[in-house]
């Protein structure tokens, strides 16, 4: 495979086929626990990708030096140590976002995508390819918080990037969408069952626009065989 | 075998260094930022409930720690934050729980002149049902404007309460635990500042010195 | 999932459930009367949009999915979901709550899982679940009797306040709510519970007028109505008598043990079986076949555990109601408790 095809190969896998939300299902607690507004879902969603970028160049870096047996303590402890990182410059630069992501932050540690994503990929692969691979699933994971935010904030009270200032700054106030208005929430959205039912949804679209992509190629290569065989009998 | 396994202890060792030393290189960084962004917090909130000409004082770092398991509603310790013009007590600021909400404890941040009369109160923390209970908030509803000017004496005690119990507090359509636990709390908070006023006012002290001190 | 473990017999009679369907229908007639006479014309209304919605629904799902919906619309089952929704919901609640509970009840409980004979949740009480969690201030407004409102209703007022929110004359839904002191006016069971976290006992809150003469103004009898009907399904065998004898028993029990340990705090039998929707539950919910228990034993355990659940939700709950929380939590568990009910075979040694 040449380099320029892995490149989109990963690209593909982190962001479609093998995307962690959608097709892993990995990390699902944080994904449904934050992702009330899109804000909390993109703010989770750049930690996540922080951290999965970062350790697994970290760890494709130190793949030689570390010996089989311990690898596993020393990716979580690698991965432990960007995510608290990762906690203490939010909590400075972010402190809005970093209360109302609450637990979640820290809980990025337990998100077995990361880990899976240094043992599977990164402890095997030159350093290039493992960050480009850590961003693709990190960017994958990413867009189905932020498509699983829009939907459960447009649902339940009607906005768009709802205190988008605490995780951009003040200036970022004048992001906010209100996309319609209405006296009464439509609470089941923003409560955890709504996430469950709407991440459902998500997996459903997905399936179904594979089952498509699916029969249409399926249907290409039935042409195709025809005509070979018709080729043949005329021979 | 005792080869391999004194390698791998060296290695995790190493790595284990690395990484702690990484963390509080972090730490250290970010250290000095942390804290003014708590206490800038802390200030917008208590801004919220003191009026500004009514202190020049640096009010985050004067303040000390209360308990009251009666009328603050909470076996932990609380703080007070007390705001001075000149040397002069104006505004004392107290944290405080309301124990009995729908959904659990209530915090709240109940502001009192010296005379006895509300200057504001902000709930901090709370858990109840949205789009019912959580109109006391200030983000959903001005409810909680209500409480300011008003004052606990002994004539309008039994006043302070929900409609529904024959009080002046609007209660919610379809939540009245929720109000009456915040009415309940803030006037609990109003005698306790009634009754420890002198304590709470003369000896400053501060709360936050100590833990970081050393 | 179609693992579905039934007792026999095992013989089908095509065309039994368009019939049971249509009894059941009927039975629900003396409540509705009830309900009328009692509480106005809004819950006509309501029947009225959620048969409606409920029927178009399943016509369009089925179209999507390609299936034969003349043999599927006439068994009746989407007509008696949208009536035991339109029954549960407030009568003064604004005409979308109804149609949203509605499309959820069929599209998603119903469809989604396959369509009639797979679905794991009673779709009407799913979608009154749904609507009670996101909606509660909507969902909470029930009107009280008509004998203790201010101003009466006619039909109109009770269409237009459904579709506007207000009556032909101003009134906002808020506002006839009021009672003459201008305190909003709950159910008995709501009223209760809020007396007695006040400190008041059973016997004080009673004296409320909401409660009338007897356990709850109005609403004992709703509740006979849903009785009377229940009845009749059982004499003509349309529905197993197990489950609502086991589960009012149940809640019998419960009830008196708590009412002999604290006779302040607890209220009767009697008023637990007369108020909010346990006689619906009884006959109407907790029978449906597809998604109740099997087996005999299952059914009783089942029932019990239904029982257990409204009983400890009244108590120590935040809801004043629980039937349709409790109904899911048992619908949940009915996989597991066929597992562990299944009959044994004819000639095989118990154990093995």
């Amino acid at each position: 495979m040449t380099e320029r095809n892995e490149y989109k190969e990963l690209t593909w896998q982190g962001l479609w086929k093998n995307n962690p939300g959608l097709v892993q299902l990995l990390g699902l607690c944080p994904l449904l626990a934050v992702t009330t507004t899109l804000t909390n879902a993109l703010g989770l969603g750049v930690a996540t990708l922080l951290v999965l970028v970062c350790s697994n160049a970290t760890v494709s870096l130190i793949r030689h030096l570390v010996p089989k047996e311990v690898r596993i303590p020393i990716f979580v402890l690698i991965i432990a140590a960007f995510v608290t990182c990762v906690q203490l410059i939010m909590n400075a630069y972010t402190f809005g976002l970093y209360q109302s992501l609450g637990i979640f932050l820290p809980l990025i540690v337990t998100n077995c995508a990361i880990i899976g994503r240094a043992e599977a990929y990164a402890s095997k692969n030159p350093i290039k390819q493992a960050s480009f691979d850590g961003f693709m699933m990190g960017l994958g994971f990413m867009l189905v918080l932020a498509a699983l935010g829009a939907i459960r904030e447009i649902l339940g009270q009607g906005t768009l990037f709802d205190g988008a200032d605490l995780l951009l700054g003040d200036w970022a106030s004048v992001l906010r969408i209100e996309v319609f208005h209405f006296d009464s929430k439509f609470l089941l959205a923003i409560l955890p069952p709504g996430a469950f039912i709407a991440m459902g949804f998500l997996i459903a679209a997905k399936n179904a626009i594979d089952a498509k992509l699916e029969k249409k190629q399926a249907k290409q290569t039935e042409t195709k065989t025809i005509e070979r065989v018709r080729v043949n009998f005329d021979a | 075998m005792k080869q391999a396994i004194s390698n791998n202890a060296r290695t995790l060792a190493l790595f284990a260094i690395g990484c702690t030393a990484l963390v509080s290189g972090v730490h250290w960084l970010t250290k000095d930022t942390i804290k003014n962004q708590e206490e800038l917090q802390l200030l917008k909130t208590l801004h919220q409930v003191i009026d500004q000409n009514r202190f020049n004082n640096n009010l985050t770092q004067d303040c000390k720690f209360i308990t009251d398991s009666q009328l603050l509603g909470s076996n932990e310790q609380q703080t007070a934050y007390i705001a001075r013009l000149d040397e002069q007590a104006t505004t004392v600021a107290i944290t405080s729980v309301a124990p009995d909400g729908y959904n659990g404890k209530i915090k709240l941040l109940v502001a009192l002149n010296v005379d006895g009369s509300l200057s504001g109160v902000r709930v901090i923390n709370h858990q109840e049902t949205p789009g019912l209970g959580d109109k006391i908030e200030i983000r959903k509803s001005d409810w909680i404007e209500d409480f300011v000017g008003k004052t606990v004496s002994e004539d309008n005690e039994s006043r302070w309460a929900v409609k529904k119990d024959g009080g002046m507090f609007d209660q919610f359509t379809g939540a009245t635990i929720t109000p009456r636990a915040v009415v309940k709390a803030v006037k609990n908070t109003s005698l306790f500042f009634e009754k420890n006023q002198d304590t709470l006012l003369t000896n400053s002290g501060s709360c936050r010195g100590n833990n970081d001190g050393a | 999932m179609s693992f579905w473990i039934a007792s026999s017999p095992h013989n089908h009679i095509q065309g039994a459930t368009p019939k049971i369907m249509r009894l059941v229908i009927l039975a629900t007639l003396p409540a509705i009367i009830a309900q009328c006479y009692f509480f106005g014309w809004g819950n006509l209304i309501q029947i009225a949009i959620a048969v409606s919605v409920a029927l178009l629904s399943e016509m369009v799902f089925l179209a999507i999915r390609d299936k034969n919906i003349k043999a599927q619309i006439t068994d009746g089952s989407a007509i008696l979901t949208g009536l035991l929704l339109g029954l549960s919901v407030p009568s003064m609640a604004p005409w979308w709550i109804t149609v949203i509970g509605s499309i959820f009840a069929i599209c998603v409980v119903k469809q989604l899982y396959g369509g009639l004979g797979f679905n794991l949740f009673n779709p009407a009480m799913a979608a009154y679940v749904l609507l009670l969690v996101s909606f509660p201030l909507q969902m909470t407004s029930w009107q009280p009797a008509n004998e203790l409102l201010t101003q009466s209703l006619s039909f109109l007022d009770h269409l237009w306040l459904v579709f506007t929110g207000f009556t032909g004359d101003g009134y906002s839904a808020e506002q006839i709510r009021m009672n003459i002191d201008g305190i909003t006016m709950a159910t008995p069971l709501d009223t209760l519970k809020t007396d007695l976290t006040l400190g008041l006992t059973v016997f004080e809150s009673f004296e409320k007028p909401v409660f009338g003469d007897f356990i709850g103004l109005g609403w004992e009898w709703v509740n006979v109505g849903f009785l009377l009907g229940g009845l009749f399904l059982i004499y003509k065998k349309a529905i197993d008598w197990v489950i609502p004898a086991s589960f009012l028993f149940g809640l019998f029990f419960f009830s008196f043990m708590s009412y002999s340990i604290s006779p302040d705090s607890s209220a009767s039998t009697l008023f637990h079986w007369l108020s909010g929707g346990t006689m619906l539950a009884a006959f109407f919910i907790l029978t449906d076949p597809v998604s109740a228990a099997t087996s005999r034993k299952g059914r009783i355990f089942f029932a019990l555990m239904a029982a257990l659940i409204v009983f400890l939700i009244r108590k120590f709950g935040g809801y004043p109601d629980a039937i349709a929380f409790s109904v899911l939590l048992c619908n949940m568990s009915v996989p597991l408790i066929d597992q562990y009910t299944r009959p044994r075979t004819y000639g095989h040694q118990r154990g093995e």
